[in-house]
């Protein structure tokens, strides 16, 4: 997965429910380092369906923002997901150094 | 044996944590030589994996409260931070390899849980199996403190989410993060025993004996009804038998 050009993630999950394994190598994916160059991640643990749906939201640097539900996927068609549009970006990023 | 030297003292080794306590040090390498024809081990017993399970056997069994938490990749100096910080509560945080707990957790109901086990007697149900998925770790308390898992909690929640608690066992209970934080409200173990005793010695305590004291008496009452009913019949029985009657 491209983390480089998320400025925030949210992650929401129930860490007994299915989609825990997935939310969490979300998080996991993510450098530490990452965080200390400005990329915001925010977590929550659900315990009840009813009031929250749990959900991985990515907010890219040029504010696009896009949210899936982890519940129905494994990590390999998430992070394809999340990279569409990273990879869009990476070269746009290319084309402007050169 | 050379292997001795690298692990932690606190972890006694090949499960049989009371048993090797109590004899010496000489005595020791003596024990573990019979102990090694007498266990059986899928993996080998001198391997890492053994020791493992072992390991988490003792962190389950001897700690009444393991907290989960979703370790996400710390830096080294975040890490050191972490874990004197929770050594300060009370705390002890290790990581744990995922497979390894699961064996564990799949076995924990058999003598042995590193022995050779069939499938359908494992416990493959276990509920804290989904809570090891993606990186883990446990914080372990030798006792049953709700203020220090309530102080714990208070710092890992500076952590965000580099320390996210997930789920947790309270003295065979597994509770979730809603549940965990009503428990950390509760008064210590001892405070309530205390305030158990109290309400039976003050408030109307012998009426609650006397209740909890009923249903005995009438069993007892009910039984010794029938055997008196018994034993006319009895000593008609003995008489012709021409035996004295034995005290029960």
């Amino acid at each position: 997965m491209i983390t480089k050009y998320f400025s925030k993630v949210v992650v929401k999950f129930n860490p007994f429910g299915k989609e825990a394994k997935v939310a969490r190598l979300v998080l996991a994916a993510i450098p530490p380092a990452q965080r200390n160059m400005g990329t915001q991640i925010q977590s929550e643990i659900i315990s009840d369906y009813n009031k929250v749906k749990p959900i991985v939201k990515v907010t890219y640097k040029d504010k696009k923002e896009l949210e899936i539900d982890p519940s129905s996927m494994n990590f390999q068609e998430l992070a394809n997901h999340f990279d569409r549009h990273s990879k869009q970006l990476d070269l746009k990023h290319m084309l402007e150094m050169h | 044996m050379l292997r001795l030297g690298f692990m932690p003292r606190w972890v006694p080794r090949n499960g049989f944590f009371a048993f090797t306590d109590t004899i010496g040090v000489h005595k020791r390498f003596y024990a573990l030589a019979s102990e090694q024809l007498s266990r059986k081990t899928v993996k080998p017993l001198e391997s890492r994996k053994t020791f493992l399970i072992d390991t988490y056997k003792y962190l389950m069994e001897k700690s009444s409260v393991v907290l989960f938490v979703h370790y996400n990749n710390l830096s080294k100096t975040e890490d050191h931070h972490f874990r004197f910080r929770i050594k300060q509560t009370g705390g002890k945080l290790t990581k744990v390899r995922n497979n390894l707990f699961e064996v564990y957790l799949r076995n924990s109901h058999l003598p042995d849980p590193c022995g050779p086990a069939k499938r359908k007697e494992q416990n493959r149900k276990h509920p804290l199996l989904p809570l090891l998925k993606g990186p883990t770790a446990t914080i372990t308390f030798d006792d049953t403190n709700p203020q220090q898992v309530a102080k714990l909690l208070k710092l890992l929640q500076s952590a965000q989410d580099k320390l996210l608690v997930i789920g947790a066992k309270v003295e065979n209970q597994v509770l979730d993060v809603e549940k965990l934080n009503d428990f950390k409200t509760l008064p210590t173990k001892t405070e309530l025993q205390s305030q158990m005793v109290g309400v039976l010695q003050m408030l109307s305590g012998l009426g609650l004996v006397r209740t909890l004291e009923s249903g005995s008496n009438v069993l007892y009452l009910t039984l010794q009804s029938h055997h008196d009913n018994q034993k006319p019949k009895e000593d008609v029985d003995t008489s012709a038998d021409s035996k004295p009657e034995e005290p029960k």
